[in-house]
């Protein structure tokens, strides 16, 4: 691999508002930015609802962003129109939530995972396309057998792994996994996540992670951003996140994890969220945290935060962090 | 098994647990395998068959066209009541003129026999059988009957089934078997021209409507809104008097019409399917536009499509049966249902077969095609699997 220091995915004040009935919007992402080096993962978390997978389906412009730039490998698609985008979706690719919606029921496995290569044109003859199928095929776990059959009849974890064949087949360079193993049960989610890595290390992948699994989030990102109401509020190296939460929402993100002994948990703080995420249609004025916040001050009613770096690499939009 | 071993992993390698162990059968295998386990729905497939055959090869059994007339022998129903004449083996049935035709003991009309002389006065009319005999018909009070050799009324008649007519004739002597044949030919050839037309532009309109979405959307289906606030019946006949009799006029006429609501079930099922994952999927792998809707999106709602387009056949022969009827459709002599059920009003009280007879063929086609469209429904949801 040679030698390259621009970043895989660069996004720049990202923005992207929904029209919601008469002169409404909703603000799904605001003002996100963001960098992914070339072989990392971010994980990106946050509760439902709070813009991460608006976010994703912005970067891979299936969203047309309100504002912002994103630069894949260097190169700003974000103003690019579909046809422009083709040459650049070989590089990026999207692996879905839930792999029961995300498979075309009406399809064969060939047919879904062939369906990229035919979109680009790569596969001279069908014989090239057959074996190309069969290989990814093969290195996701599933045979030949397999290849003809439909997706309702597999089992969520394998249709998860047709959707990983799919993404992968055209050797993308930007794989966007928008919660890929929330809709699985947990012996499965271990099987897809380590699936995942391997295929990062072999093809050396760069992953946008969304999640909000934090401990799963942990396991398998470099870096961490936290998203609350559109906003990336904290964002640092992961181990860095669990350890020194500066942010009061990862503060509270992180204590809602449960721990599996019953001992350990009565000694936490009694720190978790309440209440609900505000409607995104009228977002809080200053900080958008603070109709939770325990530490919220006239301050963070009028002003929102800026982002700043609290420690190196550990940038936080907090009122309380003064840098 | 003791309580050690009972928590032992059970053999079993990796690849085991990857095998589906469900029969590998194709979409379409597995659509007929659920269509046919569902017993209505096979039946009406059956009559659907039945009724094309009989629309189709029928015609070439029958001896009769559908426009040959036979004057002598109108109005001749399928049941006769017949008197015992005056040879062995034969009968004599007694039209609603008074004439008097011969009949054999299977059924077979022979011939009608020729008037000699009205009595008035008596009530009686004479008829020649053959050179030396004379048979009388007394119409003095009812039921009409025929004179036996001591002038007495028979008042005992049998019946006996009409071969000659095996449904027997209408008002101007035609044989209503071979017109129903011709008539369920064209309603069906309607049904399915209308449906095809209605199918294309249903779909066509529809999915563009649903997957532009936005003001492209709104103003189509203002327009379908438009059309579909006039009353169907009522738009159809104002086309229909527009244009010329003929089956090409109803089939225009139907045709612009019924695709409204092709076009609102594509729309609905567009528009709920294009935001789907897979969808979206497609969106990121870069496909284009005419695989997404060719391939994602039309082949997903072609549950629904065929469903409506099954339900929509027998409300197009319904609605041609209907302006043949009031008297605006098929241009007689051409036979079609409804110009069957319009004829046989006029004679509906002494001839009620004529009407029943097109009204049941009508009756059948209609619960053949919902039964299908019902069928195809449950056959085609792949998630209703078996």
């Amino acid at each position: 691999m040679k030698e390259n220091n621009t970043p895989m995915l660069q996004v720049q004040h990202l923005t992207k508002h929904f029209p919601a009935g008469s002169h409404k919007l909703v603000h799904a992402v605001d003002d996100v930015s963001f960098s992914i080096e070339r072989g990392k993962t971010l994980g990106l978390v946050g509760e439902s609802g709070c813009g991460k997978s608006s976010c994703a389906r912005t970067v891979i412009r299936i969203y047309e962003p309100t504002s912002g730039k994103i630069f894949l490998d260097g190169a700003d698609i974000s103003a690019l129109t579909q046809k422009q985008l083709l040459p650049f979706r070989r590089k990026m690719q999207m692996i879905f939530q839930d792999p029961y919606a995300s498979l075309n029921a009406r399809m064969t496995v060939h047919d879904i995972v062939a369906e990229p290569l035919r979109a680009h044109n790569i596969c001279a003859t069908r014989q090239e396309e057959h074996e190309m199928v069969r290989e990814m095929l093969e290195r996701v776990g599933l045979n030949q057998e397999h290849a003809n059959r439909y997706a309702h009849e597999f089992s969520g974890g394998q249709r998860q792994r047709v959707g990983i064949a799919r993404a992968l087949i055209l050797r993308p360079e930007l794989v966007i996994c928008d919660e890929p193993i929330s809709a699985l049960d947990v012996s499965i989610q271990a099987q897809v996540v380590n699936m995942l890595r391997h295929f990062q290390e072999e093809l050396n992948l760069t992953y946008l992670f969304i999640a909000h699994d934090l401990s799963m989030v942990r396991y398998v990102s470099d870096d961490v951003g936290v998203m609350y109401l559109g906003q990336l509020v904290e964002k640092c190296a992961a181990d860095e996140i669990y350890a020194h939460p500066l942010h009061p929402y990862t503060v509270g993100l992180l204590s809602s994890i449960p721990v599996p002994n019953p001992r350990l948990a009565k000694e936490k703080d009694g720190s978790g969220l309440e209440g609900d995420l505000p409607s995104p249609i009228d977002p809080p004025s200053g900080c958008r945290f603070h109709t939770r916040c325990p530490f919220a001050t006239e301050r963070c009613r009028e002003e929102a935060p800026a982002w700043q770096e609290a420690a190196p690499g550990h940038f936080v939009a907090c009122h309380r962090i003064n840098g | 098994m003791n309580e050690q071993n009972r928590w032992e992993r059970v053999s079993g390698d990796a690849g085991e647990a990857e095998r589906i162990y469900r029969r590998s059968r194709t979409f379409l295998g597995d659509v007929w395998f659920r269509f046919t386990h569902k017993p209505t729905a096979l039946f009406g497939f059956i009559l659907v068959v039945l009724l094309l055959a009989f629309c189709l090869i029928g015609p070439v059994f029958t001896p009769y066209t559908y426009s040959e007339q036979n004057n002598k022998l109108a109005s001749i129903p399928p049941l006769l009541k017949v008197y015992p004449g005056p040879a062995e083996g034969s009968n004599l049935y007694i039209t609603q003129g008074l004439k008097l035709i011969e009949v054999d003991d299977e059924g077979h009309l022979i011939r009608q026999l020729k008037k000699k002389k009205d009595d008035s006065k008596a009530k009686q009319t004479s008829f020649t059988w053959d050179d030396d005999t004379l048979v009388y018909l007394d119409y003095s009070r009812l039921p009409n009957t025929v004179l036996d050799r001591d002038g007495n009324r028979i008042e005992t008649a049998k019946t006996v089934w009409n071969r000659t007519y095996l449904l027997g004739t209408d008002q101007l002597g035609r044989d209503i078997l071979t017109r129903l044949m011709y008539g369920t030919r064209i309603s069906l050839m309607v049904a399915f021209i209308a449906a095809l037309v209605n199918m294309i532009i249903g779909i066509t309109y529809g999915g563009i409507a649903g997957y532009l979405g936005g003001r492209t959307d709104s103003v189509m289906m203002r327009i379908v809104d438009i059309i579909s606030t006039i009353p169907l019946t009522l738009y159809v006949i104002l086309i229909k008097m527009c244009l010329d009799d003929g089956l090409l006029s109803i089939i225009i006429a139907l045709s612009s019409v019924y695709w409204v609501d092709m076009a609102r079930v594509v729309r609905g099922e567009v528009l709920s399917l294009k935001n789907q994952e897979f969808v979206l999927a497609a969106k990121t792998i870069g496909s284009s536009t005419k695989t997404i809707l060719f391939s994602h999106l039309i082949p997903n709602a072609m549950g629904p499509i065929l469903v409506t387009v099954t339900m929509l056949i027998p409300s197009a022969i319904f609605m041609e049966a209907f302006m043949s009827f009031i008297g605006i459709g098929i241009a007689p002599p051409m036979a079609s249902l409804g110009t069957m059920c319009n004829d046989a009003t006029e004679t509906l009280r002494t001839n009620p077969y004529q009407l029943f007879l097109p009204a049941l063929v009508i009756c059948i086609i209609m619960f053949a095609f919902n039964f299908v469209g019902d069928g195809l429904r449950d056959a085609l949801d792949p998630k209703l699997k078996k």
